[in-house]
């Protein structure tokens, strides 16, 4: 286990995507709105779109067609290409991925520790 | 492996770009502001409004008509043979003033080749035509078809045209004596049996629906067996559905052939022998499945790689056709079905990206 800084925490903000590597790997790192911190691996899992061109939004609800509500703002991302929605909760594809296409975001155990954010893998 | 993108949107990045190459009255028009263009009639919901919200300049404003951008993201880091320009406007949408349209038509191969085909030997070019004058239309095949980089005629598919109609004869005659092929791409304005849908999504699903019509069309009315040397491209339409037009058109000729006696093979013939269909958007299924679909349609000479570059749904060339498609089967995805179709083999005998310096 290594321990790497990867940003400082006031880079930081809700619905923002800061990007930072791993030695060569991408990663992407964003607040929550609770204030946790989330580092992720920077590839998307369907394509491998560069995820710190996509967006970090709200959730579309409804229980009925063409009336939308929009909650839990800075907790999914979506990604820059075909827009598929992740939960920065837990990693996971909002829509579950199948047995060939496997859905969920690879998220790095993260601390805060004085101004840094860091990674361990 | 060597690479062909069937599918590449090259643009402009304001209909005045047009406004050097119109004639008059034409050029004040679209000057003067006249026209604002074609615009879509939903929003799109896509992270990047329609094309893949990567797809930036260095200052960081979103940008599809630029070069460098595409050399830098698509052509370059995929180390692409070829790329097929197959633009995103078509005037044929436009459905009056048909001088405006064959103008605009003209103005706008006129300013790919100076902005985009004479950049890159990789690029094949699309001659676009105003569709709904045919003659006019043929004329504008006959003085782009000169181009080396021009391979085939654009035949944009809309609401209201299915391109077996005897009318557009022209058309193909005039692909067929510049030895070019055919290619048909959806539009904003495409639309399934009952219209769009209410959703983009419902649109996009419709999208499939409005280009099996086309292969059916252009076998029913004898296309294919009028222009035995024309080939024919369906462009971001699907794949899937193939196996059931061919099963479907072969039984109503053989219960229905003393109807249409012009059709001289079978239609799952025809399609084999010279229609292809570009693959994107893949639709994730497993390699399983590709070449079930593959042995449905009875040959692996069909499909064709495509990106979609700059779109939302772009393909990646190293993701979307799955690594575990027997490798000779996979080449011809990525490769020789559509070197075949363009005949690049017979065109040059080299390379441009692997020619020596
Ligand atoms: S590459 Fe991210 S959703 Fe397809």
């Amino acid at each position: 286990m290594a321990k790497h800084i990867v940003c400082r925490f006031d880079e930081l903000d809700v619905g923002k995507i800061t990007p930072a590597k791993i030695g060569r790997t991408p990663i992407i790192v964003s607040k929550l709105p609770s204030g946790q911190v989330r580092a992720m691996g920077g590839r998307c899992p369907h394509q491998g779109a560069g995820l710190e061109h996509g967006c970090i939004s709200g959730r579309t609800e409804s229980e009925a067609p063409n009336e939308l509500a929009f909650c839990d703002y800075g907790e999914t991302l979506r990604c820059p290409w075909h827009g598929f929605e992740f939960s920065l909760i837990d990693g996971r594809s909002v829509v579950p991925g199948t047995g060939h296409l496997p859905m969920k975001l690879r998220l790095f155990d993260v601390e805060v520790e004085g101004d840094d954010v860091v990674v361990t893998i | 492996m060597r690479i062909i993108d069937t599918d590449v949107h090259e643009s402009f990045s304001s209909l005045t770009d047009l406004v050097p190459y119109l004639p008059e009255p034409y050029k004040s028009w679209i000057a003067a502001g006249a026209w604002r263009g074609f615009s879509q009639p939903f929003a799109y919901t896509s992270p990047g409004n329609g094309n893949r919200a990567d797809v930036r300049s260095a200052d960081g404003s979103a940008s599809v008509s630029d070069y460098s951008v595409m050399r830098a993201q698509l052509l370059d880091p995929y180390n692409l043979t070829y790329a097929v320009l197959t633009g995103y406007f078509y005037p044929t949408g436009l459905k009056l003033q048909y001088g405006l349209a064959t103008a605009l038509a003209r103005a706008y191969n006129d300013y790919v080749v100076e902005h985009w085909i004479s950049k890159d030997k990789r690029f094949i070019g699309s001659i676009q035509i105003n569709a709904r004058d045919p003659e006019a239309a043929a004329r504008e095949i006959d003085r782009m078809a000169a181009h080396p980089q021009m391979r085939q005629v654009m035949l944009p598919v809309v609401d209201d045209i299915a391109y077996g109609h005897p009318m557009y004869k022209p058309i193909f005659v005039a692909a067929e004596r510049n030895r070019l092929m055919v290619a048909f791409h959806h539009t904003t304005f495409a639309q399934g049996p009952y219209g769009m849908g209410l959703h983009y999504m419902e649109r996009h699903c419709l999208i499939p629906i409005s280009l099996m019509p086309q292969v059916i069309s252009l076998i029913a009315n004898g296309v294919f067996d009028s222009y035995p040397n024309l080939r024919f491209m369906i462009l971001e339409g699907g794949f899937s559905w193939l196996p059931h037009v061919m099963w479907r058109m072969d039984r109503e000729y053989r219960q229905g052939r003393v109807e249409v006696p012009w059709i001289k093979k079978l239609p799952s013939q025809h399609c084999r022998e010279r229609l292809r269909l570009s693959t994107q958007p893949t639709e994730d299924i497993s390699s399983g499945d590709w070449m079930k679909l593959i042995d449905l349609m009875g040959t692996d000479d069909i499909l064709v790689f495509s990106t979609d570059y700059p779109h939302f749904d772009f393909d990646d060339p190293n993701a979307a056709i799955p690594k575990a498609i027997p490798e000779a089967t996979r080449e011809k995805i990525i490769w020789k079905n559509a070197a075949n179709f363009y005949e690049l083999d017979m065109h040059d005998k080299t390379i441009p990206n692997q020619a020596a310096e």
